[in-house]
């Protein structure tokens, strides 16, 4: 019997009838075999059996998930399997153990073969364990692995397999199979036993795997009759979950019965099966879709949301959160809304539960006898979270050892025993007792002795029973040859994710949040399904990488090739189906998606570009903006018509509102025809640039579901690398990392260091390698004459390789190479691009200009603007303006010379800088001269003031009493700003302002500039020495600055003279708070700083950080041997501006930084604007405007010599004249009413006085005034 | 709170012994796993039986006995021999469904070896250690008899037990499906789902959990 009909059915009633009219008809339950999909469908289907026989013995059931199956069916015939084995291990049983074991054996078999040059190390044990999965779901032979090997050509296919038979080796020799393993024996096993089942039901077969059918179809004979549910348009565990499209008709040889009618349900949800596949827009009803710029404000939206539903009477538990992005950011954040949520994740590791983390450290503490120095911040967690030590004793002890350690070298165990206290005697008892006994004996001593038996623990006790058992496994397999201390290091760095409970019992109070396949696997239906993170790649990620490839290791795969389109189209099948799925377990669909993720990453290729957009909460029309009227220069740019443009827009000219309103009309469909969002690329140059494009885009078009693709050229490169896993073609894993500065320069230490005997030259080397990375893909392999540079270069490409890390050139040039080397690739995104609009093209490097005039490559529609007269990164980045003229002349040129920001003084200063530079036959500048707008630029033809004077403190006091003086004396708020040449300097003016009580604002990226970053820090270095009152004393001050506290805080803080643990000032809310922080006892420093950003920001607009912060925390901790350790560096790396490519959200907005002062570098202060700039130290050696005087850095001459084609010196100095002169000129125009340019003939140098010559630009240009 | 309605024999027994115990280990699952060498040997031999039962070559396997138990087992083995024939089912699982105050309930549980002995069916269950103190009046006996009679419906079955360290074996005969239904009721009425007059005291059951 076949019955093809859906979930939403009666289908399985149908075929537990059946079963039932078996046992009714006298067939014995032992004859009967039935599989099911999971743990909780047998659990279902054995309750309608108990529930519907009558009473007496209903029989032997034989009712099983197929993995349970397979486990029963071992155990019984074990013998058999023995007698085939000659060795001297026989076992009467053999260890059907968890994936713990196999990562072990893995990683022992890994250590046998040679790997080398093998880009994902890392992830190496990951990809085997695919590898092998892939191979044993879909029932692969030895021929058909080698047939899809060829097809996917991966270079380490041999080393694979030959990992892969030493595993399956290794676990014969120890009779210990996971669970992919036990499917090999159990295939040895049924092909040697005569069946013994007469009846065979299978429900949900469309998600049956290979393995499953090929045991079917080896029993099918013997077998009277077969009862398979299915659905024909199931399938949703295609791919990596292995589930394979089955013709039942023709495995049975009869038709499918259809019992049941196409509801509405049905219907509908066969529409979005059909409309996915055929690539067309979803038109259902009952489904909804937000978008939001800000992963925060979905979530914000989610909660609001819940509120409404069950304040109308919905019960919690018929609501369910579906996202593959299941992270500690939505739990955090739903965690705090009071409802009750139930996690269901995709995948748990023990180690994620607070009371396994704490025991695994104790364990560490008490078998590793090396181990002399134990985190005082995990120590205390331990005493009080296991040992129940009261909180001040804790405090006090860890002290105690930490002084004692330091000071006296004192032991641990010996401050221990020294104690008068009934916990710390008991737990010495047990130290004292079972040291050296097995792992799961200290264990279980230590958990019956300290862990509370109550019911509020069951969910701890339910890991540790995990914890427990799999130890008592490895005890089992290893006996004694396995190093205990291994063992505990491998389950905190596990890369198991065991399947949670499979009994998924939701009470009616809480709100299961799920990945949508376990939403399925259950069939868990609920009234309402809020799909989250739609916009998200997670939702559609096929699993592939440079062993495995899910969709080729199908078993029904038949092509010879592989290619983009069958990714896509096989990916689109499997949404497909999943969509299909979900939507029949639900009455209302509501879909949410953020443009960027937690992280401030772009989120791409999710699902919502199958769904039409129907939103309720938005009015859906344009949202009325203050209409812009373009003026006659700018008009020009809005006649686009298509083909290549090029913009040149002088400094203040309105670019970035008329590039707006292009995009406007080009979404409006005005200039090109058939075009959607996505066909629209928009690049900046600056991440900063970017968001403010979509803000500004997503603030007129509210209800727009999908935004233009608005990123910088890195964002767009790490799409194309990402997208359609296309990352794997160039031999990267899935979860390859971008390095970031805070890596690179320990990598780049520790290479350079080996190489030289000093890190000196490390700046000249790190720039030199980005720059030769350029040079390679410009021009190919090429003989590099300098031969130490290229040996650190090789170290440090090989160390990024085997850490499975890009860093910022490889990711351009990578994309570059798929778009190049990949025909399909480049054809999908050239097709997808049909306007691509580049901003400050005058920047753009030869790579990148390469890049876009791939993608550009069909449609032709390219526009770029820029000001050449602004190219100020071309000496110290791979830009190429050179590239951007040329483009200029083989398109249709738009000028925008006009410029409204300037007083005409200033406009009239730039213009004579230009004039200078032309007098002086440097070709610095194009022949742009700005002018201004009737109307509205200020005009006053003194607005630039130049100052000389003999000290630097002369001029620091002019500079401070003219600020003091405009911020006195203005009747509105007012922005200022110094530019500086280098980093160096704004440290120096920040400290001459703030001594003053002036407010600063530093335009940097460095981390510490983040307030979250600084509030959690300052709190976590409180926590790890309590002692130290300062830090409480900053922590105040901070708060008491963003308003958090009050001014007695602030006194009540000042006032402290002993730690305030020992303190009892209960009416201080100051004291409640560090208290609170202090002894709330977090394993995971993640936790620990989202807690603490969560009380201070979660109603400011620093709340979008908190989880960057908290990420940035956690990678520390996990590069770090100790909390302390993991503190300290977060306080080290406070003046790095990138960590792990996150990009914080500026929360400040330009408003807020009326009345302070903004300290930058010149090269940051492009783009911005403000109403009066100061522009100090322009000495010559700041600004040198001759060729001649001009000094040469070893930087310079060093990168040249790595060139293919090196430039002389004289072409180096001409080179950075130029670019003087575009920096001055771009420091010039961020003034609207005033600029104040000083110098000062005396500088301290290494604390004594030094004489210094002023910058050519006092002589030649403002003394034309 | 889960209202359990299936019971093995062990279960049974800490219901018998205290509802708070039972509703920790079956409810709330608060018992921590542990794992002792008596229970290994047990798993070892009743695979051993088992297989040799069946008739296969079990030689192989006995490379993972101690040299205790390998002298435990050739000696076992022999009366094994014996009566290996009259063995009609192994390791053989049941579900009984019976009701209680019109709830129904389900006993379940899986017998190591059935022997037939002529008319007669008998429970076989290998001891390695827990050899019951009082045969005759062990749940286990009262649960697997009750099943059995149910299973076969009849009342020539006995219970016997076999001590593999000591090779002795005690045979517990049938009395009655009544008396045994009565005493598992007895046992299930402390359960408040199943005993309506308790249930105005659960709260304070729970409370002093």
């Amino acid at each position: 019997m076949l019955i093809n009909a859906n979930s939403n059915t009666n289908r399985t009633k149908l075929l537990q009838n059946k079963y039932l009219e078996l046992l009714n008809s006298g067939i014995e339950a032992e004859k009967i075999l039935v599989i099911v999909q999971n743990s909780k469908k047998k659990k279902e289907f054995i309750d309608e059996i108990k529930e519907n026989s009558n009473k007496g013995f209903i029989g032997s059931l034989k009712i099983y998930s197929f993995w349970g199956f397979i486990r029963e069916y071992i155990l019984e015939n074990w013998v058999l399997v023995e007698e085939g084995l000659k060795d001297k291990n026989a076992k009467i049983t053999p260890y059907l153990s968890g994936l713990e074991i196999s990562q072990y054996i893995f990683k022992k078999s890994i250590d046998e073969v040679d790997f080398t040059g093998y880009n994902s190390k890392t992830s190496l044990l990951h990809q085997l364990f695919r590898r092998n999965s892939l191979i044993n779901l879909n029932n692969l032979s030895k021929e058909e692995i080698d047939k899809r090997d060829k097809i996917l050509q991966q270079t380490y296919s041999s080393e694979a397999n030959q990992t892969i038979n030493k595993y399956k080796a290794k676990t014969i020799d120890l009779r210990a199979f996971d669970y992919v393993r036990q499917i090999n024996i159990f295939e040895y096993l049924y092909k040697k036993l005569e069946n013994k089942f007469e009846y065979i039901f299978v429900d949900d077969a469309d998600e049956i795997t290979p393995c499953v059918l090929a045991y079917l179809e080896h029993i099918k004979p013997s077998v009277k009759e077969f009862f398979i549910g299915y659905d024909q348009f199931g399938s949703s565990r295609l791919g990596y979950l292995g589930a394979i499209n089955v013709d039942f008709e023709k495995f049975l040889n009869c038709k499918a019965l259809k019992p049941f009618e196409d509801d509405e349900k049905t219907k509908n949800a066969l529409k979005i099966f059909h409309s996915v596949k055929e690539d067309k827009k979803i038109d259902v009803e009952n489904i909804n879709t937000k978008t939001f710029l800000k992963r925060n404000e979905m979530l914000d939206c989610v909660i609001e949301d819940i509120k409404t539903l069950v304040n109308n009477g919905v019960k919690p538990s018929d609501i369910a959160i579906i996202t593959p992005i299941n992270d500690e950011f939505l739990k955090t954040t739903l965690e705090k809304t009071g409802f009750c949520f139930n996690f269901i994740s995709k995948s748990e590791k023990l180690n994620q539960n607070k009371i396994i983390g704490y025991l695994l450290e104790l364990l560490k503490i008490i078998i590793d006898t090396n181990n002399k120095f134990v985190s005082p911040y995990i120590l205390k967690g331990i005493l009080i979270e296991i040992l129940n030590i009261e909180k001040k004793e804790a405090l006090s002890f860890v002290q105690e050892y930490k002084t004692g350690y330091e000071f006296q070298g004192l032991n641990l165990f010996d401050l221990i025993k020294n104690k008068d206290n009934e916990q710390f005697r008991k737990f010495i008892n047990i130290y004292e007792k079972c040291r050296f006994e097995k792992l799961s004996s200290i264990l279980f001593e230590i958990v019956s002795g300290f862990i509370p038996f109550q019911k509020e623990f069951s969910k701890d006790i339910i890991k540790i029973n995990q914890l427990l058992k799999q130890i008592c496994d490895f005890e089992d397999v290893f006996k004694d040859e396995f190093d205990r201390l291994e063992l505990i290091v491998q389950l905190e760095n596990t890369i198991i994710s065991e399947n949670p409970l499979s009994d998924l019992e939701i009470d009616e109070n809480s709100i299961i949040v799920s990945s949508a396949q376990k939403i399925i696997d259950y069939s868990y239906k609920t009234k309402y399904q809020f799909l989250l993170d739609v916009s998200s790649e997670n939702w559609i990620r096929q699993d592939i990488g440079p062993l495995y490839n899910s969709w080729v290791m199908q078993k029904k795969w038949e092509k010879d090739t592989f290619e983009l389109e069958d990714n896509i189209n096989l990916t689109k099948d499997k949404i497909s189906r999943m969509l299909y799925k979900l939507y029949l377990l639900t009455d209302k669909l509501t879909l949410y998606s953020s443009a960027y993720d937690y992280l401030g990453a772009e989120n791409f290729s999710g699902i919502d570009k199958y769904f039409e957009y129907k939103n309720e909460f938005l009015q859906d029309t344009k949202a009325e903006i203050k209409p812009i009227v373009p003026r006659d220069d700018q008009k020009e740019v809005l006649k686009y018509k298509g083909g290549l443009m090029s913009v040149s827009a002088t400094a203040g000219s309105g670019k970035t509102t008329i590039m707006l309103l292009l995009v406007d009309k080009i979404l409006s469909g005005e200039i090109l025809n058939d075009i959607e969002p996505n066909n629209i690329f928009v690049l900046t140059f600056m991440e900063s640039a970017a968001r403010n494009f979509k803000e500004r885009i997503k603030a007129k078009y509210p209800n727009l579901k999908e935004l233009p693709n608005i990123s910088t050229i890195h964002g767009l490169a790490l799409r194309i690398l990402k997208e359609n896993n296309n990352f794997s073609k160039v031999g990267l894993d899935y979860d390859f990392e971008i390095l970031d500065e805070v890596k690179r320069v320990n990598i780049l230490t520790e290479i350079v260091h080996k190489f030289l005997g000093s890190v000196d030259k490390l700046d000249l080397y790190d720039a030199a390698i980005s720059s030769y990375k350029n040079e390679l893909v410009l021009y190919g392999d090429f003989e590099c004459s300098n031969k130490l540079f290229l040996k650190i270069y090789n170290a440090y490409d090989e160390k990024l390789k085997s850490e499975n890390l890009i860093d910022y050139d490889d990711l351009l040039l990578l994309s570059l190479k798929l778009l190049r080397e990949n025909k399909d690739i480049l054809d999908y995104y050239a097709d997808l691009a049909k306007i691509i609009i580049e901003d400050e093209a005058q920047d753009s490097s030869a790579v990148q200009q390469n890049l876009i005039t791939l993608l550009g490559s069909k449609h032709k529609n390219i526009i770029r603007c820029g000001d050449i007269n602004q190219a100020i990164t071309s000496t110290f980045t791979n830009s190429d303006v050179e590239g951007f003229k040329d483009f200029m002349k083989k398109s249709k040129n738009v000028v925008m010379d006009r410029c409204q920001r300037c007083a005409t003084g200033v406009l009239d200063c730039a213009n004579d800088t230009v004039d200078y530079a032309k007098k002086e036959e440097i070709n610095a500048f194009s022949d742009l001269i700005m002018k201004p707008v009737e109307g509205k630029n200020i005009i006053d033809s003194k607005a630039v003031g130049s100052f000389i004077f003999e000290t630097e403190k002369e001029e620091n006091n002019f500079v401070l009493k003219e600020i003091q003086s405009l911020l006195k004396n203005s009747d509105k708020p007012i922005s200022i700003a110094i530019l500086t040449r280098s980093n160096f300097a704004i440290n120096k003016w920040v400290k001459i302002l703030e001594e003053a009580n002036i407010r600063t604002y530093k335009n940097s990226d460095n981390l510490i500039n983040n307030l979250c970053y600084r509030i959690s820090l300052l709190i976590l270095e409180f926590i790890i020495n309590p002692y130290e009152l300062r830090t409480l004393k900053e922590i105040a001050k901070e708060l008491y600055d963003i308003g958090f506290y009050d001014f007695d805080t602030l006194r009540y803080a000042n006032s402290l003279c002993e730690p305030i643990f020992l303190r009892d000032d209960f009416d201080e809310q100051f004291w409640w708070d560090m208290n609170y922080f202090l002894f709330k006892n977090y394993y995971s420093i993640y936790d620990l700083v989202c807690e603490i950003g969560e009380f201070y920001f979660s109603k400011t607009g620093e709340k979008d950080n908190i989880h960057m912060v908290a990420t940035i925390a956690q990678k520390v901790k996990n590069s770090q041997k100790t909390f302390e350790d993991a503190v300290l560096r977060l306080r080290e790396i406070q003046f790095k501006n990138n960590f792990s490519n996150i990009k914080f959200f500026k929360s400040e907005n330009k408003d807020k930084r009326k009345n302070t002062v903004s300290v930058m570098t010149i090269h940051k202060s492009k783009g911005d604007e403000f109403d009066y700039v100061f522009i100090p130290e322009l000495t010559k050696d700041n600004l040198c405007l001759s060729i001649d005087d001009c000094k040469l850095k070893e930087k310079s001459t060093f990168i040249q010599k790595i060139k293919k084609y090196p430039k002389d010196d004289f072409e180096l100095k001409k080179e950075i004249t130029e670019e003087n002169f575009r920096l001055i000129y771009v420091g010039i125009t961020r003034a609207i009413k005033k600029l104040y340019l000083t110098v000062s003939n005396n500088y301290k140098f290494f604390a004594r006085d030094k004489k210094f010559e002023n910058s050519e630009f006092f002589e030649g240009v403002l003394c034309k005034k | 709170m889960q209202k359990i309605d299936t019971f093995s024999a062990n279960s049974l027994k800490i219901l018998d012994k205290s509802f708070v115990e039972f509703k920790n280990k079956y409810i709330y699952n608060l018992s921590i796993y542990k794992k002792d060498k008596r229970t290994q040997t047990g798993q070892k031999f009743h695979g051993l039986i088992c297989f040799y039962i069946r008739g296969f070559d079990v030689s192989r396997l006995l490379m993972d006995l101690s040299s205790d138990e390998l002298i435990c087992w050739q000696k076992l083995k022999e009366k094994l021999k014996l009566i290996k024939r009259n063995f009609i089912k192994t390791e053989y699982s049941f579900l009984i469904k019976d009701e209680l105050n019109n709830i129904p309930y389900y006993l379940t549980g899986r017998f190591d070896g059935i022997y037939k002995d002529n008319d007669f069916y008998v429970i076989y269950d290998w001891k390695t250690s827990n050899f019951p103190k009082n045969p005759a009046n062990d749940l286990q006996s009262i649960v697997y008899l009750y099943a059995l009679s149910k299973i076969y419906k009849t009342d020539k079955i006995k219970m016997r037990y076999l001590s593999i360290e000591k090779l002795q074996t005690f045979d517990v005969n049938f009395v009655s499906s009544e008396k045994y239904k009565e005493i598992i009721d007895e046992i299930i009425l402390k359960l408040p789902w199943f005993n309506f007059s308790l249930n105005s005291g659960l709260e304070s059951q729970e409370l002093s959990f």
